[in-house]
């Protein structure tokens, strides 16, 4: 195994064995030996986050293994992350993120921002109980191209088609995505929204298929 | 076993089914007994509350006063039917007596509403944790105790009239950051036991209070700590030995509630001792009827969203056949009732109670009944 073989190796199974340390590490000697920084988070701590969330699917990794997983690949992020060459992004795209109000689930939001910030997202996180007028206006302040709204209550949920509308009125054009335990993608639908993301790896495709509509949109107005 | 005479319930109530022997309080705590009785009941054991069975009710209040919080239960039971009636409605009573600020939203009518919540965790370590000396007179728990006094004033002899507590893993999630206590899991399951033993003292404590105010049954809500976030061998390591400590510790009639996926924990839940389990549609109940056997008192599964609120009369009595087919001995709503639910959805899922119930039970349709099931932890109980 070369080296840079060894440093992926590292950063993929230190995020699934939840190993902090040995993420870290591993971060910092792909920066040494000039691995290009967003190859090692897409190939190694990415790679890594995909396994784990095959052992979720399988039941063999809950939401605190997850948790975990995610702090580790978080820690070689930061290392990771102010090396990135912004032309190097391939997704260009901003998102306003939130769990509406009433909810202080968060665990699930914050896995699914961690996907964004992975693949190159610009993230507007807006925390959890957010009131409803707070993702309009920071959608209108940040221009974004997606709001993507949370809700892990069958209490709380029932508050999005009212946000949805909300942010519609006020900018028809942006694409909504939302999530949460108590949602299926018929509700989604009901609901007014533009995509439905299953779960986190779910929701990052939906996220860039939304933005690929949306610049055939954009295309299609010129 | 004791037969009501009709004659002699003064002012009866519209709630009382006529084609029947007992009163809605005899059936509910008949069942949990174990004792035979003339068919399931149609109750909850959390919040089962309608907004609309009341003029003027404003949501933020009813939290706060025992008169508007025993009135607006007692409006939903005359106008719903069912055979009980429950209080509090929301889940922030325990967390709030330990010092956690609780926050009410601001709304208006009633076309949306919310429950109020702990936003600001405080709780990090079993340190942080004291437990009040006179833990009666923390946050709401007055209010509660007025309530559950009150409401039985109103209901009189006829109705059962529960409250709740949460199980420690769940009380745990209003005090802390969520993350926090899921990665406390793996990371320090010390720590983590320690402080679930201390939530388990509170919430045998306020089971107690509300037990003395006059409450006749207590549920256990282990709500989150299931399959849904937790392994299940985390859950038999870390929350069943402490649920267990808890449910047991209850001198009262008790059913132990779990909502999501928990058809791994059945048998776990079981062994915690409660007279009854209960649970949601996200557990297959024919599978929980198969694991437990016969003697098992099971409630389920209305679903309070899909079914209860968004459904049709026709949905909801489908619903409550295909429970009892499965094997309940008592319709439940997987949940708390969502406050907006139209009152005669609430009333479709009794009607159908009524008149499938006995006939779908099964232990109607075999020799004996449920005196041929003796239940463990009866005579305690009783």
């Amino acid at each position: 195994m070369t080296v840079k073989e060894e440093v992926f190796k590292k950063l993929r199974e230190g995020v699934i064995k939840f190993e902090k340390e040995q993420v870290v590490e591993a971060a910092k000697k792909a920066l040494e030996i000039g691995i290009p920084p967003l190859e090692a988070i897409l190939d190694g701590m990415a790679a890594g986050m995909e396994t784990v969330g095959e052992l979720y699917d399988k039941k063999e990794y809950f939401v605190p293994e997850l948790l975990m997983c995610s702090e580790a690949l978080y820690a070689g992020l930061d290392i990771l992350r102010p090396h990135i060459k912004a032309e190097d992004v391939k997704v260009q795209g901003s998102i306003v993120l939130g769990v509406i109000e009433g909810d202080v689930h968060d665990i699930g939001k914050n896995i699914i921002k961690m996907m964004f910030d992975i693949f190159g997202f610009t993230v507007h996180d807006l925390g959890r109980d957010v009131p409803l007028e707070k993702f309009v206006e920071k959608q209108l302040e940040t221009g974004s191209d997606i709001v993507a709204l949370s809700a892990m209550m069958t209490t709380t949920m029932g508050q999005m088609p009212k946000v949805i509308k909300m942010i519609r009125d006020k900018n028809p054009n942006c694409k909504i995505l939302v999530g949460g335990a108590p949602i299926t993608s018929d509700i989604a639908k009901n609901y007014g929204a533009d995509a439905y993301g299953k779960d986190a790896s779910d929701s990052i495709q939906q996220a860039i298929k939304l933005m690929s509509e949306l610049k055939k949109e954009i295309k299609a107005a010129k | 076993m004791k037969v009501s005479s009709l004659k002699s319930v003064k002012g009866k109530e519209h709630s009382h089914d006529d084609t029947m022997e007992l009163t809605p309080k005899e059936r509910v705590i008949g069942i949990l007994k174990g004792e035979d009785i003339d068919r399931p009941p149609c109750f909850s054991g959390m919040g089962s509350v309608s907004v609309h069975a009341m003029e003027g009710i404003e949501w933020n209040e009813v939290h706060k006063d025992a008169e508007k919080m025993a009135n607006l239960a007692r409006a939903s039971q005359k106008e719903c039917w069912m055979d009980s009636v429950v209080v509090p409605f929301d889940l922030n009573v325990e967390g709030e007596a330990l010092g956690g600020e609780v926050k009410f939203y601001e709304q208006h009518g009633t076309e949306s509403l919310l429950y109020p919540l702990i936003p600001k965790k405080f709780v990090k370590k079993a340190e942080d944790i004291q437990i009040p000396e006179k833990l009666e007179d923390k946050g709401r728990i007055p209010i509660v105790v007025e309530a559950v006094k009150k409401v039985k004033d109103l209901v009189g002899d006829e109705v059962a009239v529960g409250s709740y507590v949460l199980g420690p893993f769940t009380l745990a999630g209003q005090v802390m950051e969520l993350d926090e206590l899921m990665k406390m899991s793996l990371r320090n399951p010390e720590e983590l036991t320690s402080i679930l033993a201390l939530l388990k003292e509170v919430g045998s404590k306020v089971a107690d209070i509300f037990t003395r105010a006059g409450a006749d049954y207590i549920t256990v809500r282990p709500m989150g700590a299931g399959t849904d976030l937790l392994s299940p061998r985390l859950f038999g390591k870390l929350v069943q030995p402490v649920l267990k400590d808890l449910v047991e510790g209850i001198d009262n009639l008790k059913i132990l509630h779990m909502c999501g996926t928990a058809t791994p924990l059945v048998e776990m839940l079981h062994d915690c001792g409660a007279n009854a389990l209960s649970f949601d549609h996200k557990t297959d109940l024919s599978e929980a009827r198969k694991i437990l056997g016969e003697k098992a008192i099971i409630f389920g599964d209305i679903d309070s969203v899909k079914v209860l609120l968004n459904g049709s009369k026709e949905d909801i009595k489908r619903s409550v056949i295909k429970a009892l087919e499965s094997g309940v001995d008592g319709i439940m709503p997987g949940c708390d009732i969502w406050p907006l639910t139209p009152c005669s959805n609430i009333k479709a899922m009794v009607d159908a109670t009524r008149k499938y119930g006995k006939e779908k039970w099964f232990r109607k349709s075999k020799q004996g009944g449920v005196n041929d099931c003796e239940r463990r932890g009866v005579q305690k109980a009783s």
